[in-house]
């Protein structure tokens, strides 16, 4: 008995002596060429699917994948994303890519045997030790217009379907970049930009730049350009005549609701009058406040429950808006949406009162 | 610190012992006077509770040399054995008797007193809100159709009772002047009542007696008994919309104001129906904030480097408190601003 405690004893510190031998002296070839010894990627790559499986949690209810909007958006996205490792439907990969260890997949293949919460995860998650990046921003939410393009491919899409979605429009670039996306035909998931200050538009790139707001979208968009082209855009953009705005039918109680929130008329004293800030008739509001007067109803929702959640920043002001958006149930957000994306005006008039 | 703990230690044991309890007691002592003590009665309700304090301390005290002294008188005066008659008499009168004769007229007094602390108040109606952490304060003078709103001061007038609803936001408070009356809890979503009548002006502390969170011990509130006339006056004031300052640093204060979007939590009731911003109800109304005798509930004092430590500094000086800081704000307008609020008078 004591003879085999014995062995044991010294197999273990052999045992680690050659573990720390491969680790110290280099023993171990990490040349992508020589590749994994027989059954370790089988290994490696059953663990990955049945990981996802276990871990992918289906949503009780999932956005409207089919939604060309969500699609565009999730391309374009993806075009200046992912494109790279990827490649693109009826687009072959590029060698080098082709030649990473483990290679990957091309993204027609990619996309299949998987449904769309798995989709959402992994892209979400990124997979260790295979290159796959997780998002770069705590933003799950943001990750559903990929999602939709992904299941796009699943469903055939052609080399040329996927070439119109991604084509920029005409004009100077980089604004044709960023029109690409802030356009009036994908406006319901993606606010419009023209009709904002320079000083937010400023605000909110940088925001995005150094990260204190959150979005792996355009935290992506704005590492195209440089610091002083963003600054240059912001200008632009403010510049820009605001779109014609219509306002999506809303119910009136619900409206009134709305009002009666945002200029702090209700009985309940627990959430801050909106319109002191962001108007209407807030002329005097500080330059870094957006207009939410013609922003699409999604996006206002969308903001608002981040803000809610403590999981938005940008700006010097952040602070206050969290704290004013922290009482805010869902029922509030519903009615304050409904009321700014039926406003017509930012300015006093007898239709604001 | 060090060194006064090395020279503590020469000093010899008593004396240290009397030094310390020389110093427990002045500061219990300290306990007894001021703006915030029972036993410094300034109102009618105050008064009947000292008395009735001092009344249970004096039989207290007569008890306790009662007993004291038959315990000494049978272990050191008289030591022989007490005849059975006289132990039995003084069981049935010291045991049976004299207690309830005691407790009996203490419970009479006791409930002679109860109905003045319940009466109703002579005209004046205040309602009191408690936040965390300040006073939400609505004054109804008799046959009042809106409130007159203030915040985180209760002003009286002198020699009237005045009726008091209380009623409390998200969490229990207690509504507590010590030298007006006895404590009131708060309830949220049920009113309670009390009244007070302070005999003659002057000024005392209130001060929130129930535990409400983190800002709990920085919840209190100034307290006037101002002459009928001048609280009429007083009153009158602070029904009137907001005279703005027209100085230039008081009218960049306001533009600061409103650009910084304070309107949202904040009311500055304009002249009728001309409001520039919203009146938001989230914080204390900030019509007739200059004429305050405090700043953040009690906290701070109300000069122009209070209202700037406040505004800048909300988190650091009262923990979790609701208002953000604005210590994104320049020096210059921070400076204006509290110009503009402090002309707020």
């Amino acid at each position: 008995m004591r003879y085999l405690w014995q062995m044991l004893a010294a197999l273990a510190v052999l045992a680690a002596l050659s573990g720390g031998a491969v680790v110290t002296l280099g023993l171990y070839n990490v040349s992508a060429r020589v590749g994994h010894l027989p059954g370790v990627s089988w290994v490696l790559h059953t663990a990955f699917r049945n990981s996802v499986r276990l871990r992918a949690e289906r949503p009780p209810q999932l956005p409207d994948l089919n939604d060309p909007a969500l699609i565009e958006l999730g391309a374009r996205h993806y075009d200046w994303a992912c494109r790279a490792c990827h490649a693109a439907p009826g687009v072959a990969q590029s060698p080098t890519m082709a030649a990473m260890v483990p290679p990957p997949p091309h993204i027609e293949t990619a996309v299949q045997g998987w449904q769309p919460h798995h989709l959402h995860w992994i892209t979400a998650n990124g997979i260790k030790m295979t290159g796959m990046p997780q998002w770069p921003a705590a933003r799950d939410d943001e990750v559903w217009p990929v999602v939709a393009f992904l299941t796009a491919v699943q469903d055939g899409m052609t080399g040329a379907a996927y070439a119109a979605l991604t084509r920029l429009p005409d004009g100077p670039a980089p604004q044709a970049y960023c029109r690409g996306c802030h356009t009036p035909a994908l406006g319901t998931h993606v606010p419009p930009l023209a009709g904002q200050g320079a000083a937010y538009l400023r605000m909110s790139l940088r925001a995005y730049l150094d990260g204190s707001r959150a979005s792996g979208i355009m935290a992506q968009a704005v590492s195209r350009p440089s610091p002083a082209e963003l600054d240059a855009l912001a200008t632009w953009f403010a510049q820009q005549p605001a779109p014609t705005h219509a306002p999506p039918p809303t119910p009136a109680p619900l409206i009134a609701q709305g009002r009666a929130l945002a200029h702090a008329a209700t009985a309940d004293p627990d959430v801050p009058a909106c319109a002191a800030c962001h108007g209407p008739n807030a002329s005097e509001s500080a330059a870094e406040t957006p207009t939410l007067v013609g922003l699409p109803p999604a996006y206002i929702r969308q903001q608002l429950l981040l803000w809610r959640d403590g999981a938005r920043g940008g700006g010097s002001r952040a602070h206050l808006m969290r704290v004013a958006a922290q009482n805010l149930s869902d029922a509030d957000i519903t009615a304050l949406t409904a009321y700014y994306t039926t406003l017509e005006t930012n300015g006093t008039g007898p239709e604001n009162e | 610190m060090t060194g006064s703990t090395a020279r503590v230690d020469h000093i010899a044991p008593s004396r240290r012992l009397l030094r310390s309890s020389a110093l427990l007691a002045t500061l219990a002592l300290s306990g007894c006077d001021g703006r915030q003590s029972v036993l410094a009665p300034g109102g009618a309700d105050a008064r009947v509770l000292g008395d009735l304090f001092w009344v249970m301390l004096g039989g207290a005290i007569i008890l306790w040399l009662l007993v004291n002294g038959l315990f000494f008188y049978v272990t050191r005066i008289n030591r022989a054995a007490l005849s059975r008659r006289f132990a039995n008499g003084l069981i049935i009168v010291g045991g049976v008797i004299f207690p309830t004769v005691i407790l009996g007229a203490l419970l009479a007094y006791g409930l002679s007193i109860m109905p003045d602390q319940r009466a109703p108040g002579d005209g004046l109606t205040l309602r009191v809100t408690g936040e965390q952490w300040w006073w939400r304060v609505e004054y109804w003078p008799e046959g009042a159709e809106a409130p007159i709103i203030s915040a985180n001061e209760i002003r009286l007038p002198a020699g009237q009772r005045s009726e008091i609803i209380l009623d409390a936001g998200r969490v229990i408070h207690s509504f507590w002047i010590p030298a007006l009356g006895g404590k009131m809890d708060m309830f949220p979503g049920r009113e309670t009542r009390m009244s007070l009548h302070p005999e003659a002006p002057g000024h005392w502390r209130g001060q929130c007696a129930e535990f409400c969170g983190a800002s709990h011990a920085l919840m209190a509130f100034e307290v006037v008994a101002m002459a009928p006339d001048d609280f009429a006056l007083w009153l009158a004031a602070q029904e009137a919309p907001a005279a703005p300052p027209a100085d230039p640093a008081g009218i960049r204060g306001a533009e600061v104001f409103t650009r910084e979007g304070c309107g949202a939590c904040h009311t500055v009731r304009g002249p009728e129906g001309r409001d520039s911003q919203p009146r938001g109800a989230v914080g204390p109304d900030l019509t007739h904030v200059g004429s305050r005798l405090s700043l953040g509930a009690g906290t701070l004092g109300t000069t122009l480097e209070d209202f700037e430590t406040w505004i800048a500094h909300t988190g650091a000086i009262k923990p979790e408190v609701e208002m953000p800081a604005y210590d994104h704000l320049s020096a210059g307008d921070l400076s204006d601003l509290a110009q503009y609020l402090k002309g707020l008078e």
